[in-house]
């Protein structure tokens, strides 16, 4: 009983290791700049088909889980069938289809986004909601050589996170979206 | 001749012999006869002539002794010799009488008769004068008497004694005539016999002679093949005959026996030479055998020893089996306590399985539960899921409001968390609970798998049970065996004390043996001699084809 005692060591566990680790270089991190928000885009982000998509908030009046949706004849294949959302009869699209995108794979195609402006209101197809997110606006690379045809004029860009963000406006604007069909 | 040497030798023999008694029975008729003529002439004289003869010579000497009585009575003086003289003269008298009595009842011819009636007259004559000169000695008148017998006696007496004396040479004449007639006769006879000798003679010399060439020649033939037999020639035979009688019996019956004796030398010389190599095998056999007896008699004894290292160790298997006897009756004790111990095991895996039925639908009841959590969880799910959706649907709502709703974005930010982290916590719940079905699943398998292996078990403990149970009673059994080793241990040893004593027996039986062996090889040695002296006895016969 000399009194003589071994030193604690602090750190016991890897995991423990890596938590201190991990800390360490947030706290190492510069402080972000504030950012006006006139340069601030506002996206709800969405995946379809394995890859993620963007499209503006502002065009997006909700998101809905899609449920007893009702096919239709006699429409072109992009078009999935109509839905009741609370009363409001809406017509589903589904963007792969309309984009000439190759069918990839199994998606859940259980979600719907209702997108809507002045004058256009329907829902897109979409196999899970991710999320809102706020980008920069210089952050889109607006012009990708490789996209070309339709998909093309319906692109806004693409960022450093390889999210693919959609122009809600030409979507809602576009002519050949809308279904004008008289039975002869 | 060829019918002579056709009859059978007793014809042969009867021919011969019968002829030759033939003609001696002639020679005996004839001597027969001769001799009884002979005999009977013989007799006649004897009985006739010579008895006359004798009869008149003992006359006249009875007439002499009677003549000098006479005379000594005249000269003798005193009166006791005069009557012994007179007693003499008397008894003489009567033989005188009793002799002319005997020639009376003679057969007589005629001349005789009368010489023998004048013969009488004289006696008579003569017995008066005596009779006178008797008394006339009595009287005393001596001279008287003397002179009487000087004178007319003796003329008297010489008569008697001429006439008796030509009685007697007349007979001695007749018998004189009868023995020249019975010699005539005798030489007749003779010259009879020597006739018939001579035929006799004749006719044996030619039997003889026939007989010899019938039956003596064959016979010297066959003697001279017997002897060359008897020099152990047998290669000549004689030849074969047509005769019809016992000598051609004889030579046909020599010729099958010279046959047949050929033949048994040729195979007794066989057997000599399978005597003489089979007794040179027997002498190798015995030679073989008299070692081996040798070598027996060494096996029996490193028997022995072997049977007493044996009866060692039947000795020690007898304390062992008395101990195996000792283990066996502490195994029953042992199998007993045993069974009693799988009986509780039994009842034990009884519970058991009772036990596990329970564990088996808690397990189950369990698996149906974690089933329901399940479904709470997709409900849950599907809630978050709503949650996230309101709270994106919040997030672009207070993006509508801009400046005033940027407080709201973050509350909706912090829904969208919650909703994240609920949807986490389901996923992370699922994942649990998928382990905790799989483990019940297991453990569902666990307890079917407990369940099977207590039945099992229960199934064993029974099988042990009655495999206890068996072992008890073959415990039991063998205790009971174990006792019955016991008691045979020990008539083994007994037994084995019995062998030691029997191969002790057998030991000298076997040295018997191996003399007895040494003695049946000397005999084999003597047996395979015999063979070879057999062989050179038989290798002398010369043997016609061989």
């Amino acid at each position: 009983m000399t009194g003589k005692k071994k030193p604690q060591i602090a750190i016991r566990k890897e995991s423990e290791l890596e938590i201190l680790h991990a800390r360490a270089q947030a706290l190492a991190k510069e402080p972000e700049k504030a950012v006006p928000a006139s340069e601030l885009l506002e996206i709800i982000v969405f995946s379809l088909g394995g890859e993620n998509y963007g499209i503006e908030s502002v065009f997006v009046r909700e998101v809905y889980p899609l449920r007893d949706f009702t096919p239709l004849p006699g429409v072109p294949s992009f078009v999935l069938g109509i839905i009741n959302v609370r009363g409001q009869i809406l017509s589903i699209v589904n963007l792969k289809i309309f984009f000439g995108l190759p069918e990839k794979g199994l998606g859940q195609l259980n979600k719907m986004i209702i997108l809507h402006d002045e004058c256009m209101e329907f829902g897109i197809l979409a196999d899970e909601i991710i999320g809102t997110k706020v980008i920069l606006q210089k952050a889109i690379q607006t012009s990708v050589p490789t996209i070309t045809g339709i998909g093309a004029t319906y692109l806004k860009g693409v960022t450093s996170e390889h999210l693919i963000i959609l122009d809600g406006k030409r979507i809602l604007a576009d002519k050949t979206i809308i279904i004008h069909q008289e039975a002869e | 001749m060829k019918w002579f040497a056709n009859l059978s030798t007793p014809g042969k023999l009867l021919l011969a012999f019968g002829s030759m008694l033939l003609i001696l029975g002639v020679v005996i008729v004839v001597s027969y006869q001769s001799i009884t003529n002979i005999t009977s002439s013989f007799k006649s004289v004897h009985d006739q002539q010579f008895t006359i003869a004798i009869e008149l010579h003992e006359l006249r000497s009875q007439q002499n002794y009677i003549r000098g009585q006479v005379l000594e009575m005249i000269l003798t003086l005193d009166k006791a010799g005069q009557q012994k003289a007179e007693k003499n003269i008397n008894e003489a008298s009567n033989v005188v009488e009793g002799i002319i009595k005997n020639l009376s009842k003679l057969n007589l011819d005629s001349k005789s008769l009368s010489q023998l009636n004048e013969l009488k007259s004289h006696l008579t004559a003569y017995r008066q004068i005596r009779d006178q000169q008797i008394a006339l000695i009595y009287e005393g008148k001596r001279e008287e008497a003397e002179q009487i017998a000087l004178q007319t006696q003796d003329d008297n007496f010489e008569k008697i004694r001429s006439i008796s004396a030509e009685m007697g040479a007349r007979a001695e004449d007749e018998v004189d005539v009868v023995i020249a007639q019975n010699q005539l006769d005798a030489a007749k006879a003779i010259q009879l016999c020597l006739i018939l000798g001579g035929v006799a003679f004749v006719f044996g010399l030619g039997m003889m002679f026939l007989l010899h060439l019938t039956m003596a020649s064959p016979l010297l033939e066959i003697s001279a093949i017997a002897a060359r037999i008897a020099d152990c020639d047998l290669t000549t035979t004689v030849a074969a005959t047509d005769r019809a009688d016992e000598m051609g019996a004889m030579t046909q019956s020599f010729k099958r026996m010279t046959d047949t004796l050929s033949n048994q030398i040729r195979e007794i010389t066989d057997g000599v030479n399978v005597l003489a190599s089979s007794s040179n095998e027997i002498l190798v056999s015995t030679s073989q055998l008299a070692s081996g007896a040798v070598e027996s008699a060494t096996g029996i004894s490193e028997t022995m020893t072997t049977v007493e290292e044996v009866r060692q160790a039947a000795r020690l298997s007898s304390e062992k089996a008395k101990s195996v006897a000792d283990s066996a009756q502490r195994v029953v004790q042992v199998s007993q306590t045993g069974k009693k111990a799988v009986d509780d095991t039994v009842a034990t895996m009884l519970h058991i399985r009772d036990q596990m039925e329970a564990i088996a639908k808690t397990i189950l009841q369990l698996s149906e539960q974690s089933q329901a959590i399940g479904g709470i969880i997709a409900s849950v799910t599907d809630l978050a899921d709503q949650s996230n959706l309101l709270a994106v649907n919040a997030a672009i709502e207070a993006a509508k409001a801009g400046e005033q709703g940027r407080g709201f974005v973050v509350v909706a930010q912090e829904i969208k968390s919650l909703a994240e982290q609920s949807k986490q916590a389901t996923t992370q719940i699922r994942a649990i609970l998928t382990e905790v079905q799989k483990t019940t699943n297991v453990a569902v398998l666990a307890t079917e798998q407990g369940t099977k292996a207590v039945d099992g078990g229960v199934k064993q403990s029974s099988q042990t049970g009655e495999a206890v149970k068996v072992l008890a009673e073959s415990s039991m059994e063998a205790s009971q065996v174990a006792s019955q080793i016991v008691a045979s241990s020990q008539q083994q040893v007994v037994g084995m004390d019995q062998i030691g004593v029997a191969m002790t027996n057998i030991n000298q039986a076997g040295a018997q043996n191996a003399s007895a062996m040494k003695q049946a090889e000397i005999a084999a040695k003597n047996l395979n001699e015999l063979g070879q002296k057999l062989r050179k006895i038989v290798d002398q016969f010369k043997i016609k084809g061989a």
